[in-house]
Order: structure tokens, then C-alpha cells, then sequence
């Protein structure tokens, strides 16, 4: 049983949290209905988030991240599905978000509870830490999961001050092996279903939400909002019934709107549910995978971030296209043809000297005011006549006005076309680069543009990937229904 | 106080290859066959040629890098020869060097050659490549076709022309570049094609469909140029000269800072004012005769004849379509069916822009003979509108 001691808990707070989904939704039933001839495909309700071809769990931890986070004194990332396996991705996100370098960096894996888990550790610990977690997990297509999986980011601030405060928590050790992956078998390999949610429910999920409860001294029926990080989708009323807790699951809703997020799921269900919550009620918030963390906090105050990580579900790009969605998942190897066979190799040395700024988008404003991207010895300014010193000025959050633009068929994109043009910014600075997350009406000379981290080039003969910015929509289309 | 190359060099041998798919013929075969009629219509010797720039802009597709493949291919017995490359304006670039060695005096005689082999790539339009490897860390990796697109909605902005009428002017930049090529013998695409047909091409990079791009092919072209006084001891009177070679290029203004509206190529627009005071030129409309521009795209040539003055700024989709610049104009462009037909082998276009103009001159047109011809302009534009490289050459008579 989970420990039940008394909790003597500084008081830490949730200061902020931040979601991200991908543009595209994929219309499960239109999936399903592919796949009917096979009889597989698991459930056909809902959506699932589909991630870019640009997009890996890195780039959706960032763009999670991008709300008001301050300088934190540590960054933590959290994913089952990182794209490197030895190469800090905390550190590029701290790049990313232009932090202060001296920021401690750490990344959390192992299990899809793996960012709840340092949630409590930053909520048990000292300082402004921010959480960030990213998925974007490899399944196999016909697998229940290819459908019931998709591709978010999600974040917290944790913080002496804050929207929501830690009562209580309780964690359980459980190698109760309900999926796993390995560098074998990168796909999640998914053990019985009846199996999983009897003794995942019975064995670790109730027993440590109980013990939450029990520490905080509360009633479960006190739960006002649940994100808890369901085994299987539709097992929440199971866990009510074994726990007492009698409340709406964010967590639940997630799965049907796009998916369950792995390490960012409880997460980014919490966002939701702050942003349900008023000042008073308790929030149930719990991670599963080789065990559980429950975590019960009561929310102090509006939550920075959860609105918009309420937006972010409600906002997409819903399509039905199943052989795309075998594309963009990497489940269909299609040819591409003798175009797709340039090699993007990167080398450290010039990434040591420019990355950087690439993937903090950090341009420089020159001695008379002019603001320019990438920097360079002497000013593009035409009245500059020599070397000039630069103060940075980043860009990733400033909105630009597209100058020009075109939709290239001919250059090679895994997912044609390719879109970009010149993007002009309101300081001044104005860039070549390419543009991304095209709604159905595409780009137009004109039209304003927000920044999206996204990858650059990947190399895939030698496994390797660069980052940088692109030019999205301002806003993104309302999902109906 | 620079006086300028007017009437300081003729050129006094040209030859050029067909441009095609030359499945059976290397880079060395087109350079030979391109050099020999050069030789052969100056009527010297190779041990005369001095010095030689041979260009190519793809050195890494089959020709090789260095200036050492033209050595090897004519045989040229240590002379200096030096590779030159800027882009798709790399032939102008290769007789922009010959030219100035002999005006200024080092050398009797020179020759350009412009080589390229692009049909070995395996594949249409031409090849992705690194844009360097800082660069590759943030500029998007377009095509050709995708930098050019960008001038057409750019340029409807800026001169509020509806996409529909700018798609159609396009539309004749391309059916009358099919019409002219037709009775071209070295051209690349010799068939004609109806409006109809352009206007419903796939689309390669909005707006610009399969027929607004040119074909990318093999071929050569070379000069040999010279003296007026030796070209006159040669027995040719009234020989071909250079009234003028100007070159511009970006240096990071377009896509760096903020003044540019993208609807024009200023690089285009500083060669051409250069070019016309080089050459003495007054009223580009009423002195040039003939223009070979770098029709890479319809949507370029259009810009181009505005930003080479020809036409008033905005107006340059009406004359197009009032036939100002088909055969029968005021003005023609293209008289050979431009990179768009006779085709656009990167490294020797430029070269085969100066042919086209030397060889009208010279009466050689054939079918497409023009009648008096005065001045012939040549432009050569490398890389995209937002970053150039443009040449413009003016070609005159000696008298």
C-alpha cells in the first residue's frame, strides 16, 4: 500500500501550466471505417492529435512551454518518445525558450507517469521549476493504440507562489507491465485490456489515489475535478467506484478529443481542469505507468495558462485522410522519389556557433535600431558602412505580416506542399522561412503568421535533427461538433 | 576615372550546342561541338585563344569542378582557364571575364564557355543543394520554381492586379516563347502550345503551372571575343561589339530588411541602369531592337520587362498581352523561344542569350530573322528574387 503517513508539506504552488496539440485531428471513424475490411483499429469515436511531419515530442514540449514561465532555475523534460537518446532535449528546450544558460537541465522518462512524477519532485523541492513533457510515440498501424494514442505537449510552473496548492500526494512502485517499449520494439506492446484495468484499478491506481485522499484528510466526494491518467480509455467510472471519487475527468475528455498524451496526458488534463475550477476546489491529478502518483491540490486562483490549453483542445484541423495519417505517423513508407534523397548533414562546429540563436530565433537589433535575423558582422542596414555591436532581441514570440509566399510541389516535404516565403516582423526584422500548419485555405501575401518551433531538417541516415522556427496561422480554426 | 568596355571588345566566333535531353553526349561533347563552330566562325586557330572562363553553375553534376574539364575537353595547352559560377547567371558571368581581359589588354583573345549537364540528375528541374551549412540551419530549402512563385503574388500587391488577368499575361509570356521556338533548330521545345492548354497545367508552385517554368536541359555555348582593330584584321568590317556587361547582386537587403515589397528585382533594375549608360543608351523602348531576359518563369520576364524599363511599372501584364513583345512587336524577346523553350542548360544560357542577339546581327536567324536590328540586350538572372544575381549585356555593331 502506498504510504499514508502525515504529510508535513511546504506550502508550493502550481504557478502555470501550458497544453499543446497539434493542428490535425484525425477522425477516428474515418480511420476505422479504412480499416474495416481488416476489423481492426480499436475505437472509432472521436479524434486523435496527429503531429507534423516537423513535429516531435521536443518541438511539443516547447510549444507547451511557451507560457509567461519566467526565469526558472530548472527545467525538466519529460517524454517516453524523445527523439535522441543522448542529447539533452531539457537543454534545447532551454534554448529554445531562450533561458538563461545557467538554468539546471534534467529529463525524466521510463514510464508515461514519468512527468507527474516530476511534478511532485519539483512540488516537493525548492525553487521555480518547470515541467515540460512532449509525446509523439511510434505505434504500429492496426494497433488499438495507432487510434487511442496522439501527440500533445503539456507544462507546468511550479513555484513557491502560485493558482494551486499541493494537500497532499501519494506514490506507489508497481512493475505491473501494461505496455511497454523497448529499443527492440520501439512501438508500445500492449498486454490484455481486461487484464490491464482490473489489475491496474484494483492493485495501483485506487490504492494510491486512497492514500492521497487519506493524507490530505479529505472526502473523495470533496474532488471536485479528476485528470487522472486512465489505463485504458473508459475506465474512470471503474476507478470512481473503487476510489469514491465522484467528479469529471479531464483526463477521459482528453482521450476522446485527441488522444492519450503518455507523459503529458495527466498533465495537460490538470490545465484543463484548472481552467474549470474555481478558487477552493480540489483537484485530483494522477500518473499511471509502473506505478502511480496521485497528487490533490486545491486551486487558489485563476491558473495562468489554462484557458488557453482549453483553446488549444477546442482548435484544430479535423481530417479523414487515413493514408496522410499513415504517412505523417510513419507507419507508410512512401517513395518519395530521387527528390527525397538529399542528405541535410549537419556538423557540431557550426551548430556550436549558430545554434543557439537558431533555435531561440534570436536575432540582433544594430546600433541604429534595426532590428535583423541571423545577425552578422556588419548590419544589412543600408546605411551600415563597417562592424556594428548587436543587443538580441528574440523573435519566436513576435507575430509577423507575410510578404510573399508560395505551396511548392515540386521541392520535396513528406507532407506537400511545401509553403514558405518571406515573413516580416514589426521591428523590423524580416526572414525567409518556411511556413507551417496550413488550414485548408493555405497562405496569402498579407496574412499574419505566429512562430512555431518545428524541425528543420532530419537526417535520417545518421539519426540526427535540427530545429527552427515556421510560420504558422495567427489563429487556428474552431473544431465543430 | 573608368571609362567603361564600349566598342572595347568584339566578339568574333559563337557557337552553340542544341539544348536538350542529350542522352547520348557528355559535358566534353557539348563543349568541343560548341567550341569547334566558335573556332571555325572566327576562323583562327586554337592556340590563339589566350585565355578562357568556362562557366558552369553545378559543377558537382558530371562537368567536374575547377576550369580543368574545358582544359582537358579543347585540348587548351597551358593557358590560364579559371572556372566561373554565380547561379543561372553564370555565362554571363564567364564572358563579363573574357571580355574584360582583353579591354583590358592582357590578351588578344579570350573565350567563354558555358557548359552544363543537368539531364544526368535523373529527375526534372534542378537539384536540391546545400545553401551552406549555417544557412541550412534556418533558410527553407526551395526550389526554383517555389522562389519565383513568390514574385507573381507579390507583384499583383504591389500593383493591385488581379490573379486572374496576371495568370493569363503569364500565360502569353509562355505561348509566345512555344511559337518562337518552333523555328528554332536548337531549340529544346520546338511545339507550340495554345493559352488554354498553359492556363491548365498543373500546378508546380502556386500560381506558376508545368508550362510557366522552363525546361531545364543540356547544352554549351561559347564566345570568342577580341579587339575591334584584331577583328577588323580578321576581315570583319563592321564587327559585333560589346556595348556593355553590368552585373548586380543582393546583398541581403531583399530578404533581410524591410524596404522591399518582393514585387520587383532590384539587382535587375541597377544592371539595366548601369548597362544603359555604359552603352550610352537613352530610351531602352525605342534603342533595343531585341531582348533575351532570363525567362526562367513567365512571372520573371514579365517583372523583368519593367524593371528593365521597357514598359511602365504595373503596365507590363497589358503590353504582354497587346503583343508588344511577341515576334511581330515592338520590341520581340524571346525571338529564339528563351530558356522557356530553347531550354536552360544553367552554366551556358547566358552565352546563348549573347548567341541569339550575335547571330541576328549577322543575319543568321533564319525563320526567326528579325529586320533591322540596332542593339540587342541580354539578361541573366541567377538565384531567386529575393536574393539575385543579374546580369544585363547590351551588343551592338562596331559602326
Amino acid at each position: 500500500m502506498p504510504g499514508s503517513e502525515k504529510q508535513n508539506l511546504r506550502e508550493r504552488y502550481v504557478a502555470g501550466v501550458g497544453a499543446y496539440a497539434p493542428l490535425l485531428r484525425l477522425d477516428r471513424a474515418a480511420a476505422a471505417k479504412a480499416l474495416k475490411f481488416s476489423g481492426l483499429g480499436g475505437r472509432a469515436a472521436g479524434f486523435r492529435a496527429v503531429a507534423g511531419w516537423d513535429e516531435d515530442a521536443l518541438t511539443l514540449a516547447v510549444e507547451a512551454a511557451r507560457f509567461e514561465v519566467g526565469r526558472p532555475d530548472a527545467v525538466i523534460f519529460a517524454s517516453t518518445s524523445a527523439p535522441f537518446l543522448e542529447r539533452s532535449h531539457a537543454t534545447l528546450l532551454v534554448d529554445a525558450l531562450a533561458l538563461d544558460s545557467r538554468t539546471r537541465t534534467n529529463e525524466v522518462s521510463g514510464a508515461r507517469r514519468c512527468a507527474v512524477a516530476a511534478l511532485l519532485d519539483a512540488l516537493l523541492g525548492c525553487g521555480e521549476i518547470l515541467v515540460a513533457a512532449g509525446e509523439k510515440r511510434p505505434t504500429a498501424a492496426g494497433s488499438g493504440r495507432h487510434l487511442s494514442d496522439g501527440d500533445g505537449g503539456a507544462a507546468a510552473l511550479i513555484s513557491d507562489r502560485g493558482a494551486a496548492r499541493l494537500v497532499a500526494h501519494a506514490s506507489l512502485s508497481h512493475d505491473l507491465v501494461d505496455i511497454y517499449a523497448s529499443r527492440e520494439h520501439p512501438e508500445p506492446y500492449a498486454y490484455e485490456e481486461r487484464f490491464v484495468r482490473e489489475t491496474t484499478i484494483a492493485n495501483v491506481i485506487a490504492p494510491t489515489i486512497k492514500s492521497a485522499l487519506a493524507n490530505a484528510g479529505i472526502d473523495p466526494k470533496a474532488i471536485a475535478w479528476a485528470a487522472v491518467h486512465e489505463p485504458i480509455a473508459g475506465s474512470w467510472r471503474d476507478i470512481e467506484r473503487a476510489t469514491g471519487v465522484n467528479a469529471p475527468n479531464l483526463a477521459s475528455e482528453l482521450t476522446q478529443t485527441v488522444g492519450d498524451l503518455g507523459a503529458a496526458h495527466a498533465m495537460f488534463a490538470f490545465a484543463l481542469a484548472c481552467a474549470r475550477a474555481k478558487p477552493g476546489d480540489h483537484v485530483l491529478l494522477a500518473g499511471f505507468g509502473s506505478g502511480c502518483d496521485a497528487l490533490i491540490l486545491e486551486v487558489t486562483g485563476t491558473m495562468p495558462g489554462a484557458n488557453e490549453a482549453a483553446e488549444a483542445v477546442r482548435t484544430g484541423l479535423a481530417f479523414a485522410d487515413y493514408v496522410r495519417f499513415l504517412s505523417l505517423t510513419g507507419t507508410l513508407n512512401l517513395d518519395w522519389g530521387v527528390r527525397s534523397e538529399f542528405e541535410p548533414k549537419s556538423q557540431a562546429t557550426v551548430l556550436e556557433r549558430y545554434g543557439r540563436d537558431v533555435i531561440g530565433f534570436v536575432g540582433g537589433r544594430d546600433a541604429k535600431g534595426n532590428v535583423q535575423f541571423p545577425k552578422s558582422r556588419i548590419p544589412v542596414r543600408p546605411d551600415a558602412d563597417g562592424p556594428e555591436p548587436w543587443q538580441d532581441v528574440r523573435l519566436a514570440d513576435d507575430l509577423a505580416t507575410i510578404v510573399s509566399v508560395t505551396a511548392d510541389r515540386l521541392n520535396f516535404t513528406p507532407d506537400p506542399p511545401f509553403w514558405f516565403g518571406l515573413a516580416q516582423f514589426g521591428n523590423g526584422a524580416r526572414v525567409m522561412m518556411e511556413f507551417t500548419d496550413a488550414d485548408a485555405r493555405g497562405f496569402a501575401v498579407g496574412d499574419r503568421v505566429r512562430m512555431r518551433l518545428r524541425i528543420k531538417s532530419h537526417d535520417s541516415r545518421r539519426g540526427f535533427r535540427t530545429y527552427f522556427w515556421k510560420a504558422a496561422p495567427e489563429r487556428r480554426p474552431v473544431l465543430e461538433g | 576615372m573608368a571609362s567603361g568596355i564600349k566598342d572595347k571588345v568584339a566578339i568574333v566566333g559563337m557557337g552553340c550546342t542544341t539544348f536538350g535531353e542529350h542522352w547520348s553526349r557528355g559535358p566534353e561533347d557539348l563543349m568541343v561541338d560548341a567550341f569547334e563552330e566558335a573556332l571555325t566562325d572566327a576562323k583562327i586557330g586554337r592556340s590563339q585563344i589566350q585565355a578562357a572562363w568556362m562557366g558552369n553553375a553545378l559543377d558537382d553534376i558530371n562537368v567536374g569542378n575547377s576550369a580543368l574539364p574545358l582544359a582537358h575537353a579543347l585540348r587548351l595547352k597551358s593557358i590560364p582557364v579559371t572556372r566561373v559560377e554565380n547561379m543561372c547567371a553564370t555565362g554571363s558571368e564567364a564572358l563579363r571575364a573574357a571580355v574584360y581581359a582583353v579591354a583590358a589588354g592582357a590578351v588578344d583573345f579570350a573565350l567563354a564557355l558555358g557548359v552544363e549537364k543537368l539531364k544526368d540528375t535523373g529527375y526534372g528541374g534542378l537539384p536540391l543543394r546545400t545553401k551552406g551549412l549555417a544557412n541550412d540551419l534556418w533558410l527553407p530549402y526551395g526550389s526554383a520554381p517555389g522562389s519565383f512563385a513568390q514574385l507573381a503574388g507579390a507583384y499583383a500587391a504591389r500593383n493591385r492586379i488581379d490573379h486572374v488577368d496576371l495568370k493569363r499575361a503569364m500565360a502569353h509570356v509562355s505561348w509566345k516563347s512555344h511559337q518562337n521556338a518552333v523555328s528554332n533548330p536548337r531549340a529544346h521545345l520546338r511545339k507550340a502550345v495554345d493559352i488554354e492548354t498553359i492556363l491548365k497545367a498543373p500546378m508546380i508552385a502556386d500560381p506558376l503551372g508545368l508550362f510557366d517554368c522552363c525546361g531545364v536541359s543540356d547544352g554549351a555555348a561559347c564566345a570568342i571575343v577580341t579587339t575591334p582593330d584584331i577583328a577588323r584584321g580578321l576581315g570583319i568590317a563592321n564587327p559585333v561589339t560589346v556595348k556593355a556587361v553590368q552585373l548586380s547582386a543582393s546583398h541581403g537587403w531583399e530578404m533581410q530588411y524591410g524596404a522591399w515589397d518582393g514585387g520587383f528585382v532590384e539587382n535587375t533594375r541597377q544592371a539595366a541602369k548601369r548597362a544603359y549608360a555604359e552603352a550610352g543608351v537613352r530610351d531602352p523602348r525605342q534603342d533595343i531592337s531585341l531582348t533575351e531576359v532570363h525567362d526562367c518563369f513567365s512571372i520573371t520576364e514579365l517583372v523583368t520587362m519593367e524593371d528593365l524599363g521597357l514598359v511602365d511599372e504595373g503596365h507590363g501584364p497589358y503590353d504582354i498581352r497587346d503583343g508588344r513583345f511577341d515576334r511581330d512587336g515592338a520590341q520581340p524577346c524571346q525571338i529564339d523561344g528563351g530558356l522557356k523553350c530553347f531550354g536552360h542548360p544553367v552554366g551556358a544560357s547566358g552565352l546563348r542569350m549573347a548567341f541569339e542577339v550575335y547571330s541576328q546581327f549577322l543575319g543568321r536567324g533564319g525563320e526567326r530573322q528579325l529586320g533591322k536590328v540596332d542593339l540587342g540586350l541580354t539578361h541573366n538572372l541567377g538565384g531567386a528574387p529575393f536574393n539575385s544575381v543579374a546580369a544585363v549585356s547590351i551588343f551592338g555593331r562596331l559602326n
